[in-house]
């Protein structure tokens, strides 16, 4: 038993890589933004299945088309945030209470349209990657890595690096922050709030998708993907604390070693309930997250 | 005053009339189906309520108690071989206890927090159901078939019947329900007038689940089968969400209202488009959208002009951990480490 | 003279390096209008939060009617016969006005008959009865601190916290409710108020109670207290 030890370290790191992806863009959303976008699930259901389809209809890796699945959906997102912004402002009431439901039913139709279009099935997303791995042998320890997962946890921390990039030295991410902080301040001193919103939005759903590509290709993907990582997300940002990016590692990597603990050593079929526990004793002990840094 | 009184008690007694004679004169075996699953709808609707329109606590994990009840009625009926009744029984003593043991730590979060809390609960279960071997697995449960569309409808009409005057009683005439929307505007406020809504929510939360446990337990017997989607999926929250949401919460006639009118869309819509299925997901998703935005407080509560609705839906899905004691602004010149609470006057 | 009805000892309350009441100690007797006044941020609203329940002291011990009262919740505290209002205040904004002070009379009366009766009892103290189908939501902000006492009253208090309930009022609504003030000191309940204005405190206070960055500076009659240099100085600089 002890031998798989390393596997299942090495598995929950690759895993959590992946949620990794899925959470950063999450959690910088709910920060800037203050919405909880239910729908993130299905962004990420989304842009497999264009990798998808994009893979099946030129042949080519799938990975090669990384970029343009995040073009597409940035465009996506771009134009979908001023709805969202629309919904929110309204005189009715509560911006995030709006944003929440209102992504509520954008996800639900998502996955509607989805098992529609796209049927029930459940695909894989085909790549080189896929092929190999390589396996190490230490003693009785034995460690087998799929290639495509450490392709996955690269991606993670290429984007996590990029992202902290763009916040930290750039005017951009300056503009974000500050509208993260004080929005009304940030206007005040010249920030274009709408522009900074939308530049946001489009990356979360951009990178969001990109990473369903990966998804596709590690795991797999079919239409009713989407509320399982909602889950994941919700788990890694309020276990880190929501809006606090440098949290999100962190959570990200410890939902990967529970699961994959769970995986290798317990009944799978335990998994989501063990996430739910901690997610719920974190609530109860410390709303704000693990660093108490939330909002 | 005495017209109004009097034209409800008619309403009331029409209404009644007309339940109880339905299933004795109907033959038709579809109709007396949708009888039977309107009324299956009208007891989630309400049940659900209970706890969001009445307290503000979204339970996106509702659906969970009618699977336990679904669950635990057929194992005791099919493996343990005691009769229908007291299988029944025991599926709604299995939901109230999932209630007790869930709800005392559950329901100290607040606002999204429990709705998120309650779906991902929902969803652990669903994945449990799955692999466990006493509930059959991906494979469910089936039941030996009684097919007696006439016995179901009665026995629905009983039991959300009751469920109905009981809570009628409770909420709209007796203190409860008063001290519930107390703690729906202002649950800190309402600790300093008596009121003691730790207590008061898991009595709540174990009533709503206790109609749902044996909707389930009868569901399961007039279905012959029960599997984990089709009784702890998303669907069976989802669907009850919209209609009470629909027909207006912190009411009763409400979510009735919004189950009847949702089921006869559904059962229509289902017999003109194939794949219905999925195309229901969007309109679910659409609705519940909309609602939100444009009819928060329901039909009924437009009609009435009630604000319930909003009201309970602003405190259900706020992210403020809200508290009425925040730590005091110190005097300018101190210095002292910045509080962590929430963000100004705003939610979220 | 009797046991005081209330008494803090040595009370304190830190929140994390903060410390927002420093050591207070004071008596209140039955049957008094105690008036707690200090500078914005001295912790008077603290204080009202330790004594009701809402947060219990790091140190020191309040006591209620010789009883120990550190740890008790806010809805033990009310069936003990503790009273509050609170300073921004909190009406059940969906209820009717009647079914604000209902849900409150249930504790004294736990039958939705009597609960109501005695709310409408409450509602013609208040000189409110014409209002009492309406939705709080509607009423001014008079109207909400006089439902505000409401709430507190139809607990039948020994003892009630009264937070900044004239403040905000305009001078003919502020008399009429100093009026209601004395009216309830008449009927026995003793009275425990933090407000900022002066003349209010100072005229109807049998003692004055004076905290300053959590601290307790000073304590006695309104006019010694008045004249006291410490309290002179916590106030000078102050835009009053």
């Amino acid at each position: 038993m002890l031998t798989l030890l390393p596997q299942a370290i090495i598995d929950g790191l690759l895993l959590g890589g992946i949620y990794l992806t899925v959470s950063i863009g999450f959690s910088l959303a709910y920060g800037v933004l203050h919405i909880i976008d239910f729908a993130v699930g299905e962004w990420i259901m989304l842009g497999a299945f264009l990798g998808l389809y994009l893979t099946a209809w030129t042949g080519w890796d799938a990975m090669f088309f990384l970029p343009a699945v995040f073009a597409v959906f940035a465009v996506v997102g771009w134009f979908t945030q001023p709805l969202i912004q629309r919904v929110t402002s309204g005189a009715k009431g509560r911006p995030v209470l709006m944003a929440l439901v209102f992504t509520f039913g954008l996800a639900l139709t998502f996955r509607g349209s989805a098992q529609t279009v796209f049927g029930i099935f459940t695909h894989s997303l085909p790549t080189e990657l896929a092929a190999g791995s390589w396996y190490w042998e230490l003693g009785p320890f034995m460690v087998t890595i799929p290639v495509v997962r450490l392709a996955g946890l690269l991606y993670a921390l290429a984007i996590t690096v990029g992202l902290t990039y763009l916040l930290k030295h750039t005017d951009l991410g300056l503009a974000i922050r500050a509208v993260a902080q004080h929005k009304d301040a940030a206007g005040l001193m010249g920030v274009n709030i709408r522009r900074t919103n939308s530049v946001v939005y489009s990356l979360y759903v951009g990178i969001s998708a990109m990473t369903g590509v990966f998804i596709g290709a590690i795991i797999s993907l079919n239409a009713a993907m989407g509320p399982d990582l909602s889950l994941f997300a919700f788990f890694v940002v309020v276990l880190a604390g929501m809006g606090y990016l440098p949290g999100v590692p962190w959570a990200s990597f410890l939902l990967g070693l529970i699961q994959s603990f769970f995986l290798i050593f317990f009944n799978p079929g335990w998994t989501l309930l063990a996430v739910f526990t901690v997610l719920f004793l974190i609530l109860l002990i410390s709303p704000t997250g693990l660093f108490r840094k939330g909002v | 005053m005495p017209d109004t009184v009097w034209k409800k008690r008619v309403v009331v007694a029409g209404l009644t009339a007309f339940l109880l004679a339905f299933p004795l004169l109907v033959r038709d075996a579809f109709l007396l189906r949708l009888f039977t699953e309107a009324l299956m709808w009208v007891g989630l609707a309400i049940t659900w309520d209970l706890i969001a329109g009445y307290i503000g606590y979204l339970n996106f994990g509702h659906g969970v108690f009618f699977g336990f009840g679904a669950y635990a009625t057929t194992i005791f009926f099919t493996k343990v071989n005691l009769p229908f009744w007291p299988s029944l029984a025991v599926g709604g003593g299995v939901a109230a206890l999932a209630a007790l043991v869930i709800g005392w730590p559950v329901l100290r979060l607040r606002g999204a927090y429990f709705a998120i809390a309650t779906w991902a609960f929902g969803r652990a279960i669903m994945q449990l159901a799955l692999v466990l071997d006493v509930t059959g697995g991906p494979d469910g449960l089936r039941l030996p078939p009684f097919l007696n569309p006439h016995f179901f409808a009665y026995v629905m009409l009983a039991l959300v019947g009751a469920t109905y005057v009981v809570l009628w009683v409770l909420l709209e005439r007796a203190p409860f329900g008063l001290k519930l929307k107390a703690i729906r505007e202002d649950e800190s406020g309402s600790l300093a007038i008596g009121l003691n809504p730790a207590k008061l929510k898991l009595q709540a939360f174990i009533l709503s689940a206790v109609p749902a446990g044996l909707i389930g337990g009868v569901y399961a017997y007039w279905i012959t089968f029960i599997d984990p989607s089709s009784v702890f999926g998303d669907l069976v929250t989802d669907q009850a969400v919209v209609m009470a949401v629909f027909g207006g919460l912190g009411t009763l006639i409400g979510p009735a209202i919004g189950a009847v009118f949702f089921l006869t869309f559904k059962t229509y819509f289902w017999a003109y488009l194939s794949d219905f299925q999925v195309l229901y997901l969007i309109i679910l998703g659409v609705a519940i959208a909309a609602c939100v935005v444009f009819l928060p407080d329901g039909i009924w509560g437009a009609v009435t002009r009630r604000q319930e609705g909003r009201r309970a839906l602003r405190k259900g899905l706020s992210l403020n951990q809200g508290e009425v004691v925040q730590p005091p602004q110190p005097p300018a010149g101190t210095s002292t480490r910045t509080p962590v609470r929430h963000k100004g006057g705003e939610e979220g | 003279m009797a046991e005081p009805i209330l008494r803090l000892r040595e009370v304190s309350k830190a929140f994390g390096g903060l410390k927002a009441v420093n050591h207070v100690s004071f008596d209140v007797s039955e049957g008094e209008i105690v008036g707690l006044i200090g500078p914005n941020g001295a912790g008077k609203t603290t204080v009202f939060n330790l004594i009701s329940g809402y947060n219990p002291p790091t140190e020191g011990s309040i006591s209620f009617k010789g009883q120990e009262i550190n740890r008790r919740k806010p809805y033990e505290l009310a069936a003990m016969g503790i009273g509050r209002t609170f300073q921004i205040v909190k009406p059940f904004a969906g209820l009717s006005v009647l079914d604000n002070v209902t849900v409150a009379s249930y504790l004294r009366y736990p039958k939705q008959r009597d609960a109501r009766r005695k709310a409408r009892e409450v509602l013609e103290f208040l000189g409110m009865g014409d209002r009492a189908e309406m939705p709080a939501a509607g009423l001014t902000l008079s109207g909400r601190k006089r439902l505000e006492i409401g709430k507190a009253l139809a607990l039948e208090p020994k003892l009630i916290l009264l937070d900044e309930v004239v403040a905000g009022l305009n001078p003919t609504e502020a008399d009429q409710t100093v009026q209601l003030i004395l009216s309830i000191r008449d009927s026995g309940v003793t009275t425990l108020i933090v407000e900022h204005i002066m003349r209010v405190i100072m005229g109807i206070s049998h003692r004055v109670v004076v905290l300053n960055y959590g601290s307790l500076i000073a304590q006695g009659a309104p006019e010694e207290v008045a004249r006291d240099p410490q309290v002179i100085e916590a106030y000078l600089g102050e835009a009053k």
